[in-house]
């Protein structure tokens, strides 16, 4: 086991090394200069050069790019062309914020997605099952932001329900808050601002679970023992749970740690709707202000989360399910 | 065994939430206030400790110095104060100092307010002021609008409440430029912490800065402009326009303030829940023509072209009439604003008269006109963060095309297209100007031969001798007739054609008072507001 | 392709269906060629309408009338009402398909070429090929394909033939794991090891022998790819990346619309409900040519 982790994390380095140099390359190939956006409308031209100068702009791409790996070699994230502020420090006060949404966004979609996967299984072909079947397809056929838009219209402005935009205190923090007074208060409040984008980000990651759930319990269904179990008389409802479920949590694990990369990438588009604080606005943010820096680090960071969760999404599926490892 | 350990977590869980409470501990707290106001007449209204404002970006560098985006300015407004303030007429009034005089064209002295304190208790010097302006003029301190302060040679301390502004020549337009913060010495000289945690003299002190979610004040109790009226302000971050309006609409803010969209104005302009208030703002919406394109640089071509945009019809059906027809470079808000410039009124057949008088006629039938068999051309470019101007670049392709114009448009992001302005590479360019304080600020730099931002690269000698005149004389009747001369002559040519002027909206609950809407788009006038429940 | 590679690739987890009676076979097949059915209906609507726009088309699709701007649905002849130039929606919806159809197939299309010469490559050759290829297959994948796309675009400039590729370029990785796994696989058959032994060149077993043995998951992945590019265009296009006027697909409609939301909700409910109608369309196709090909390979 440990080895296999120990190789999986060797393998990352050349993964992380090609991102910093694609997204490096990317960064510099789009055009607007970092400095005349820092300055502003009224820079001259000459004012334009003396920031580029300071901030090293004006060295060849290689030489740039040799710097950038060599202070990343040494952890150094750089500094923020805009804030003024170290990247790492700004991507660390984002981080929270969208792994808070995504994690949420998860839970949602495999509340929605579990039932309904299962009861498409088990009722397969009736009316049940296309009903549920077809909610998945219509969860990946929408785009995001034009759901996360009508749930605003409804629920913030028509009901006023939720609120239209922000986050509310840390989850964790209001948790705390609720279980030091037994006040449910602060966890509501919290809530309230996290459930609507969470619901727009959780519904395509849903839709792709419900499916995953479906056909892998249908797989299971169709084993000999369930059949046998069934045919034994033992109550259906326990087989289904116990059997079935858990045999066909495999493939569901997959696809929930891969959504929850794919959360991550979502969560680009929810909270500039939502307006949310996370770092999928910082990295929109930074690259309409061609703050390089801040777009840099914070890929990277998304790609080493990305790898992680790979890794342990590896990592359970081993453990769950020890016949692969000896294979 | 494992069922019996389930229901122990379970009965354990129930057991947690029946004993929570749900209640909102803020409104508990002020109980004892909510009963006394109960039996009415006690006090008669009572007034909400905080007014939650809508920001649509959130703030770059919070020091004034460094500051160039308009959230770090709305920031500025309530935490620091400059020497002098423009009012609603854009005239200098007092604020850091209390009278100022000119001795001579190059000499400032300016009277300092006394007792003064930052807002961390140190009392407000007149080394405050010279450390500020000796910052904002040393190259490498990379202060964005340097070069409005370019004319000051030195700043000198006279004494604790006086100093001396040495100028390399005469600048007319100083004063409309030193509202900018003043920051305090001893805090600034520790290196770079004003950015993120500002420390001025002025209504309000921030409290903390959420990143991209929301910005929090607290009033200045020692303000020495009187305690501001409302406890409590937080902006929030909220990029989306509609989303912002609908936050208004929801009640989760109070207040928001122009970027907003035309067609969310028009809609709470019917509710009576809240107030609209317009005024004409700082800012025009032009289109840039590129001299040194060969098409462009006729000027009947470009005189051509201004026959085929109805200006009125971009105000009040894209703009729903949130900003308003423009003629020249020189606002409606400025003192030197003149309504007797050159027209060219929308009119599609004197257009094509034009161009066949230029020597463009569709030759070859194919619906384009032409000239020695060369289509006329163009590319209309703009940014894309302003769903506005795409509308009128899409709307003005249409009008180009119809008349025989081969019309692209392209819609970069700012960076993007700022840069390729910058560079001069684009025919025709909409863009706008803000904070134009003055009729130097609207034009020195944008028709000056030499100028940054000259982007269409305009040249014409007698201008050039206008503006620099402009700058030099200090009667505001001559400097009124000086801009008003380059005004006509730069419309004449149609370097710019000025399609818009622009407006600001402020849109709040009706139970928010106080509050006046201000053309720079300020929001120091919340220090007077007050939200009554 | 043990478990060593990432579980980035939905396809390797699906399971198919194995030993199952020949009731239910037969029961599954009705629903499945039912999605087949539905789907390909759907998406042969959209092809026809975008084919004979002109004749379905009620109005000229780029007339502007200004003073007839956000017209509601069933005012003045406009079925849908009118954009904010006043252009007729309906028929701006209907030559829509024809942009939206064209980044979804053309994109689909280069990512495709890409992918699939890639995998063949890396399957087929093996070594340090493959090593290369698929390390930047892991490169791809480890940061939110978005992202890429939004950089990408930036990078070439807005316009739709920069959308189209920029969306060929992020979405080839799926189609190179496919065709290398099958590669592979394929390889080591006896009827390839023949193909070698009687001297067949590489390019003759690569096209003849080998490629006609992945199509079948090359073409579910392709068209269930035609959705993502759809609503891919749609979320650039949303995020100011997209199309340039006057050129129009629905992404740019819906998103444009979505500024008038309040007042004219029709801008943006129509363009999306024909974003969600097609796309559907594709996944109800592409899910059941799967289902189909997966038990009939069993």
């Amino acid at each position: 086991m440990m080895t296999f982790v120990g190789k999986r994390l060797l393998q990352l380095i050349p993964v992380l090394l090609g991102i910093s140099i694609l997204v490096f390359l990317l960064l510099h190939l789009i055009p607007g200069d970092p400095a005349l956006t820092l300055l502003g409308q009224e820079a001259t031209p000459e004012d334009v050069e003396r920031i580029r100068e300071i901030l090293g702009l004006n060295e060849p791409l290689y030489v740039q790019l040799f710097v950038f790996l060599k202070n990343l070699v040494q952890g150094d994230l750089g500094v923020s062309i805009f804030q003024d502020v170290p990247v790492l420090t700004l991507v660390l006060s984002q981080l929270p914020a969208t792994l808070e949404l995504a994690f949420l966004a998860l839970v949602i979609a495999v509340i929605i997605a579990v039932p309904l996967g299962i009861i498409s299984a088990v009722k397969q072909f009736s009316w049940l099952d296309y009903v549920s079947m077809f909610f998945a397809q219509l969860g990946v056929s929408m785009p995001v932001f034009w759901l996360g838009m009508l749930l605003i219209i409804q629920f913030s402005v028509n009901m006023n329900i939720f609120p239209s935009f922000g986050r509310g205190d840390p989850l964790v923090e209001s948790f705390i808050m609720t279980i030091q007074s037994g006040n449910l208060y602060y966890v509501i409040e919290s809530f309230k601002y996290l459930i609507l984008p969470a619901l727009t980000l959780g519904v395509m990651s849903a839709a792709m679970i419900t499916r995953m759930v479906r056909s892998s319990m249908l797989e299971v269904l169709n084993e000999d023992y369930i059949r046998t179990a069934e045919a034994k008389g033992v109550r259906s409802f326990w087989v289904i749970l116990k059997h079935a479920f858990r045999n066909a949590l495999i493939p569901v694990i997959t696809i929930v740690g891969l959504q929850f990369g794919n959360l991550l990438g979502g969560a680009i588009v929810t909270e500039t709707v939502f307006g949310w604080p996370g770092i999928g606005r910082l990295i929109i943010t930074a690259i309409s202000q061609r703050d390089f820096p801040v777009v840099q680090g914070s890929v990277l960071v998304i790609a080493l989360l990305f790898a992680i969760i790979n890794l342990v999404v590896d990592l359970l599926y081993a453990l769950i399910n020890p016949k692969i490892k000896s294979n | 065994m494992k069922k019996l350990v389930w229901l122990l977590f379970l009965s354990l869980f129930l057991v947690l939430v029946a004993g929570c409470s749900y209640e909102n501990p803020e409104s508990a707290s002020s109980e004892p206030e909510q009963s006394g106001e109960e039996g009415e007449g006690t006090s008669d209204t009572s007034t909400a400790d905080i007014i939650k404002v809508g920001l649509d970006v959130d703030a770059g560098s919070m020091d004034p110095r460094l500051a160039k985006d308009t959230s770090a300015a709305r920031v500025e407004e309530l935490v620091y104060d400059g020497l002098v303030r423009l009012n609603a007429n854009l005239e200098p009034e007092p604020a850091l100092a209390t009278e100022w005089e000119n001795p001579d064209e190059t000499t400032w002295i300016f009277t300092l307010r006394e007792d003064v304190t930052f807002q961390d208790g140190e009392p407000f010097t007149a080394e405050d002021v010279k450390y500020t302006f000796d910052t904002i003029l040393d190259p490498d301190f990379q202060a964005p609008y340097l070069s409005l302060y370019e004319p000051i040679k030195s700043v000198e301390v006279i004494d604790e409440t006086h100093v001396k502004f040495n100028l390399k020549e005469p600048y007319a337009p100083l004063l409309s430029y030193l509202d900018i913060g003043i920051v305090p010495k001893h805090i600034a000289e520790k290196g770079d912490v004003l950015s993120s945690e500002p420390v001025g003299t002025g209504p309000y002190k921030m409290v903390n800065w959420e990143k991209n979610n929301q910005i929090n004040f607290e009033a200045n109790e020692d303000y020495w402009g009187g305690t501001p009226k409302t406890p409590k302000i937080t902006y929030f971050i909220i990029p989306d326009n509609t989303t912002r309006v609908a936050a208004l609409e929801s009640g989760d803010v109070d207040f928001v303030h122009s970027p907003l969209s035309p067609q969310d104005i028009s809609r709470i302009e019917k509710n009576d829940e809240f107030k609209v208030e317009k005024t004409q703002a700082l800012g025009f919406t032009y289109l840039n023509y590129n001299m040194k394109n060969e098409i462009l640089s006729d000027v009947k071509i470009r005189q051509a072209l201004s026959h085929l945009v109805n200006k009125n019809v971009i105000s009040e059906e894209i703009y729903q009439g949130m900003d308003s027809p423009g003629k020249s470079p020189l606002i409606p808000a400025s003192w030197a604003y003149t309504d007797n410039v050159p027209e060219f009124e929308y009119d599609p057949d004197k257009a094509l008269e034009l161009f066949a008088e230029a020597g463009w006629e569709d030759t070859d039938g194919d619906g384009i006109l032409d000239k020695d068999g060369k289509k006329l051309s163009l590319t209309l470019s703009t940014h894309s963060e302003d769903p506005n101007r795409i509308q009128i670049v899409e709307y003005l392709q249409n009008e180009f095309t119809q008349v025989g114009v081969e019309t692209e448009v392209l819609t970069n992001e700012w960076p993007t297209f700022s840069t390729s302005l910058m560079e001069g590479n684009f025919d025709i360019g909409l863009v706008g100007w803000l904070n134009l304080v003055g009729p130097d600020r609207a034009m020195y730099n944008q028709f000056y031969s030499d100028s940054g931002s000259n982007y269409g690269k305009y040249s014409n000698a007698r201008v050039d001798e206008l503006l620099e005149k402009g700058r030099r004389v200090s009667d505001q009747a001559e400097r009124t007739k000086i801009y008003q001369e380059a005004a006509k002559i730069v419309t004449e040519e149609v370097a710019y054609d000025v399609l818009l002027y622009q407006g600001y909206i402020a849109m709040y609950d009706k139970n928010l008072n106080g509050f006046e809407i201000h053309p720079t788009g300020s929001l120091y006038g919340l220090k007077d507001a007050e939200l009554t429940n | 392709m043990a478990q060593l590679e990432p579980a980035n690739n939905p396809e390797h987890v699906t399971i198919p269906l194995k030993k199952s009676s020949k009731v239910k076979d037969f029961l599954s097949l009705m629903v499945k060629s039912k999605s087949v059915l539905i789907g390909g209906i759907i998406v042969l609507i959209v092809i026809l309408s975008a084919i004979f726009a002109p004749l379905i088309a009620t109005h000229d699709p780029n007339e502007m009338e200004m003073s007839k701007r956000l017209m509601g649905p069933m005012e003045e002849g406009h079925l849908l009402g009118t954009d904010n130039y006043g252009r007729d929606l309906f028929s701006r919806i209907v030559y829509g398909a024809r942009v939206s159809l064209e980044v979804g197939v053309v994109s689909v299309s280069v990512s495709l070429l890409i992918g699939v010469t890639l995998g063949l490559v890396a399957g087929y050759y093996g070594g340090w090929l493959d090593n290369i290829i698929m390390r930047t297959v892991d490169i791809v994948l480890s940061f939110p394909v978005l992202l890429l796309a939004i950089a990408l675009v930036a990078a070439l400039g807005p316009g739709i033939d920069n959308v189209i590729l920029a969306l060929g370029l992020i979405y080839w990785t799926n189609y190179a794991r496919i065709v290398r796994a099958n590669v592979m696989a394929l390889k080591e058959e006896e009827y390839i090891q023949a193909a070698k032994t009687i001297g067949s060149s590489d390019f003759r077993i690569i096209f003849y022998n080998i490629l006609p043995n992945c199509l079948a998951p090359i073409i579910v992945v392709a068209t269930l790819g035609i959705g993502i590019a759809i609503v891919a265009e749609a979320t650039l296009s949303f995020l100011g990346l997209g199309i340039q006027p006057p050129d129009s697909s629905w992404g740019w409609t819906l998103s444009f619309g979505m500024k008038f939301i309040r007042d004219a909700a029709h801008l943006s409910i129509y363009p999306g409900l024909a974003i969600m109608f097609t796309v559907l369309g594709f996944n109800l196709l592409g899910d059941g040519i799967r289902d189909l090909t997966d038990s009939k390979t069993k």
